[in-house]
């Protein structure tokens, strides 16, 4: 039996809703719903492989800004977030440190790491 | 630097007044000052965690605080003068402006010219008047935000949010990714306030339940918020009987629109557009008071962070060059008018002789449309959102078009034919 999965794709305003029919060993074989090509890309990419970057704030040591913003430098999978956030709530930033610079490296082995959003002084 | 000789004061330091007094002194004026209540440049851009600015505008991917970092620096670069921790509590016709600060207390001077780049604040319950109780916890979205991302305390446990504009969801997020249930997000329209890919990254993602056509109707609790009731709404947005359903909560964060700050424009005679809630401009972005510009979420509530910074280099640039002549250009005459579907256009006149963005938007969705403004065809559009703002560009060519001695233009959302 075929599976169907629906997404709204994020392409422009008219956010289709797009069906994925998806055969008994997970492959793709059909999309509808989408009003043009770019719908099937983001759908295919969602069905396979859906990123987001984190952004969030760990907490300071030694500075008088209780929180630093932070964000990964690249996306990761998006079922790897509430895991991540328990990562982050036990880093701390230490200052003094400039945007961009690693708070956590190769978050959860994603091969993404986590930077400072801004500088952080003391 | 003497007051006295202020070419260009820019009131407010969010995006909007740093992308305008970056642009003043690359215009070429040379005392440029940029005015700001709080302790640092950058406004609301450090609560503002999250991703997605700078796609526009910069090609990338950035979050606030990193988008601010990029104009902040430019402001140092560029020789703009802060000046922090500065309140502008008066403005004239004149353009003499009345500040106060804990170091020099009440100063005035009055510049060459001015850019208005207050921006905005958030709709509060009062605005609003849910009925029932006063408890603690109902706050707006925006506070919520400072709370969490700034200050370091979640607000609460179980949390409905009223209003499904941009910052509504995003607290959605990250409320859950900080451990609160969020309950619902209640919307009194059938479709949501913000942007798409809000919904699907910040609602979808996590399964919050969105209610569209839905308002909160009471509030309960005496000291602390208990739980709110959300009914549906009918065409009307009335309260339909018999829909009620009460839901526990601790916290009620409003996400139900934004208000543009021109208190210190109306001080100063400044005419406002009672759709926008911002200065009536023209193609320059000059307010009706000579001198004096307008640019970002002062003038109308943008969609996006990378709009705002264009818009107010533009009020910028034009705030350089009043300075250097001393005396106004030729005010554009032909009024553009808000025509089907569309709630309301800025800039709200134009000359039609110089290259002209226009940016509008719609009062409905709506699919396969295109935009007309007087007798100029624009392109076609798939679909439209009075959640995002549409941006239309004249060339002068185009405008050439008009016939002579236009006096008002109307801009309409028209459907297209066909398939
Ligand atoms: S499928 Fe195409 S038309 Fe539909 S939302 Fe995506 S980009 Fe827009």
């Amino acid at each position: 039996m075929a599976k169907e999965k629906t997404y709204i794709c994020i392409g422009c305003p008219l956010g289709c809703e797009v069906t994925l029919t998806i055969d008994k060993k997970g492959g793709v074989v059909g999309f509808s719903g989408n009003k043009c090509k770019e719908g099937e890309k983001y759908v295919l990419e969602e069905y396979t492989n859906p990123v987001r970057t984190l952004t969030a704030t760990v907490l300071t040591e030694g500075s008088s800004q209780p929180l630093l913003a932070v964000r990964s430098n690249k996306p990761i999978l998006k079922t790897k977030l509430a895991q991540s956030m328990a990562v982050l709530a036990k880093a701390r930033a230490k200052p003094p440190l400039k945007m961009g610079d690693i708070i956590v490296p190769n978050l959860l082995d994603t091969g993404a790491d986590i930077v400072a959003s801004s500088d952080l002084s003391s | 630097m003497k007051l006295q000789d202020v070419d260009v004061a820019v009131i407010g330091a969010g995006p909007a007044g740093m992308a305008a007094a970056i642009k003043a002194r690359e215009a070429g004026a040379e005392k440029v000052i940029l005015m700001e209540r709080a302790e640092e440049l950058g406004g609301l851009l450090h609560q503002c965690v999250h991703n997605g600015f700078g796609l526009l505008y910069f090609n990338e991917d950035l979050s606030g605080p990193e988008y601010g970092h990029r104009f902040i620096e430019k402001v140092m670069d560029t020789g703009v003068t802060p000046l922090l921790e500065t309140m502008v509590v008066r403005l004239g016709q004149d353009r003499q402006i009345g500040a106060v600060n804990t170091r020099e207390g009440f100063i005035t001077f009055r510049p060459k010219s001015i850019v208005l780049a207050m921006g905005c604040r958030e709709r509060s319950r009062g605005a609003l008047n849910i009925p029932g109780t006063r408890p603690a916890g109902v706050l707006t979205a925006g506070t919520a935000q400072r709370f969490v991302n700034v200050e370091g305390f979640v607000p609460g446990k179980k949390i409905v949010i009223l209003g499904s504009g941009d910052i509504g969801m995003i607290m959605a997020r990250r409320l859950t990714l900080e451990g609160a249930q969020v309950e619902a997000v209640v919307e009194i329209l059938p479709y949501i306030g913000g942007l798409i890919r809000n919904e699907v990254q910040c609602l979808h993602d996590f399964e919050i339940p969105l209610f569209l056509e839905h308002t909160v109707t009471r509030i309960h609790g005496e000291q602390r918020l208990e739980a709110v009731t959300i009914a549906r709404v009918d065409g009307q947005r009335n309260p339909v009987a018999g829909t009620q359903r009460v839901i526990a909560c601790d916290s009620l964060l409003l996400s139900v629109g934004l208000i543009p700050e021109n208190e210190l424009s109306l001080m100063a005679g400044i005419q406002l557009d009672p759709v926008t809630g911002g200065a009536l401009v023209d193609e320059t972005r000059q307010t009706t008071v000579p001198g004096v510009f307008a640019g970002g979420n002062v003038l109308h509530v943008h969609d996006l962070v990378d709009n705002v910074s264009w818009e107010s280099e533009l009020a910028g640039e034009s705030a350089a060059r009043f300075a250097a002549a001393g005396k106004p250009e030729a005010r554009g005459e032909i009024k553009v008018k808000a025509g089907r579907n569309i709630r309301y256009v800025v800039p709200q006149t134009i000359s039609g002789r110089k290259d002209t963005t226009l940016y509008m938007r719609v009062s409905e969705p709506e699919e396969t449309v295109r935009i007309k403004v007087g007798n100029i065809t624009t392109k076609g559009m798939r679909a439209v959102k009075p959640s995002e703002m549409l941006k239309i560009e004249l060339s002068a060519d185009k405008l050439e078009k008009l016939k002579e001695g236009t006096q008002e233009i109307i801009v309409d959302c028209e459907k297209r034919g066909g398939k």
